[in-house]
């Protein structure tokens, strides 16, 4: 060690950095609450989150001609789209929280490998908050991967659904409006909001799933998505 | 009584769910992660976040931790990640600062060899060139020197190859070379 180094290590034992609080009593606590946490969700107060995709051709009778999953979602294609309307990105999310208020209520822990934003939003087993990219409004959705089947989509004729080389397994949603419903179930089956979305890219990464909704290209939204979970 | 676990003891336990047994590591950690997160952030508010952040996110991610790698720096590289997204939220660079000049260093009844070599006034000049690194370069020597990792743990912490680590590492030393010499 030079003589430079060894005054960097003295410097080092001189600077005014605080003495770090005994963290166990709160990680063991915050490690331990969260499977009850879960598990009262599946029980009692699961919420749905409902995300739909549709073929809308003409004929007025609407029926369900495929659907697939990736994670938490559900993508349906019906023949006409549910009645819906321009809304908010955050529409049916609840009101604005703190990142803490936020994951302790949706008991899911961020991942975001970028700038944060102040306000997030929450539903048990999802958070979501709004990230600006390239000049405009994307919103993040993270769900907590083990509540399968609790999202769906329906899309009209002029959506477009493809893969996306992103995390485990992804998917990009294009071009005409999509419907996007969040719905709430606590033993039954509740639809708390509906509106059209959107670009949508979903992707699942370890047990969770993730969706970026917004105006942005196919590209863009790779870029945006890669960077959240790098 | 039963002999003290050792570390590796202490993950397995761990990764079949037992909560006392992470305990026992963040108690072992929680003092650098601390001070890791603090050199990074820039203050104690959110050191403190994020060292609790890091380690609930290590307790879920302790299925993929691969058995037999340490635990240490695969733990910073967590928390340093929780500390770098609070740094950027805030838009502000940390600076460090000094002890009371008249504050004796953490319980040494005499001056260490290498505390020996500061005066106050070379003390002062070598921070405020350390402040003075560009923040890529900065945040390599904080953690390498005041923090006291290993090049391979600063490289980890900072999703960094250790090459690239060594580089900044030299370039900081020749800036601060200028200052001290």
């Amino acid at each position: 060690m030079t003589e430079l180094e060894r005054a960097l290590v003295a410097l080092g034992r001189e600077l005014d950095i605080p003495a770090g609080p005994d963290l166990r009593s709160r990680v063991r606590e915050r490690i331990e609450r969260k499977p009850r946490q879960r598990r009262a969700l599946v029980l009692a107060l699961a919420l749905l989150v409902a995300i739909g995709i549709a073929l809308a051709v003409p004929p007025a009778r609407s029926a369900i001609l495929r659907f697939f999953h990736i994670g938490s979602v559900t993508i349906e294609r019906v023949e006409t789209l549910p009645a819906a309307r321009e809304r908010s990105l955050v529409a049916g999310l609840g009101p604005a929280l703190s990142l803490r208020e936020a994951e302790q209520s949706s008991g899911v822990p961020l991942v975001l490998n970028a700038p944060r934003p102040r306000r997030f939003y929450a539903r048990p087993g999802l958070l979501a908050t709004i990230l600006n990219y390239h000049g405009k409004s994307v919103l993040l959705a993270e769900l907590q991967g083990d509540q399968t089947g609790l999202t769906k989509k329906f899309a009209g004729p002029d959506t477009r659904v493809e893969p996306a080389p992103i995390g485990s397994f992804g998917l990009w949603l294009e071009g005409g409006k999509h419907v996007l419903t969040w719905v709430s179930s606590s033993g039954e089956t509740r639809q708390m909001e509906r509106r059209l979305a959107g670009n949508v890219l979903l992707w699942t990464e370890g047990n969770r799933t993730y969706r970026l909704e917004g105006g942005l290209n196919r590209g863009q939204m790779l870029d945006l998505g890669r960077q959240i979970t790098r | 009584m039963g002999r003290p676990l050792d570390e590796s003891d202490l993950i397995g336990r761990a990764k079949r769910g037992d909560t006392h047994a992470y305990e026992e590591l963040v108690h072992a950690h929680q003092g650098i992660a601390f001070r890791t997160a603090y050199l990074i952030a820039g203050n104690a508010a959110d050191a403190e976040d994020a060292a609790q952040d890091g380690f609930v996110k290590a307790w879920r991610a302790l299925g993929r931790f691969r058995e037999g790698a340490p635990f240490r720096p695969w733990l910073l590289q967590i928390v340093a990640n929780e500390a770098r997204n609070r740094r950027r939220s805030a838009g502000r660079r940390a600076h460090l600062a000094l002890r009371a000049a008249t504050e004796q260093p953490s319980g040494d009844a005499a001056p260490s060899p290498e505390a020996s070599l500061l005066s106050a006034e070379m003390r002062g000049a070598l921070l405020a060139a350390v402040n003075e690194l560009p923040e890529d370069q900065r945040v390599v020597i904080a953690l390498r020197f005041f923090a006291g990792l290993s090049e391979h743990e600063v490289a980890e912490a900072l999703s960094l190859p250790e090459g690239t680590v060594k580089s900044r590492s030299a370039r900081a030393l020749d800036r601060l070379r200028e200052s001290y010499d």
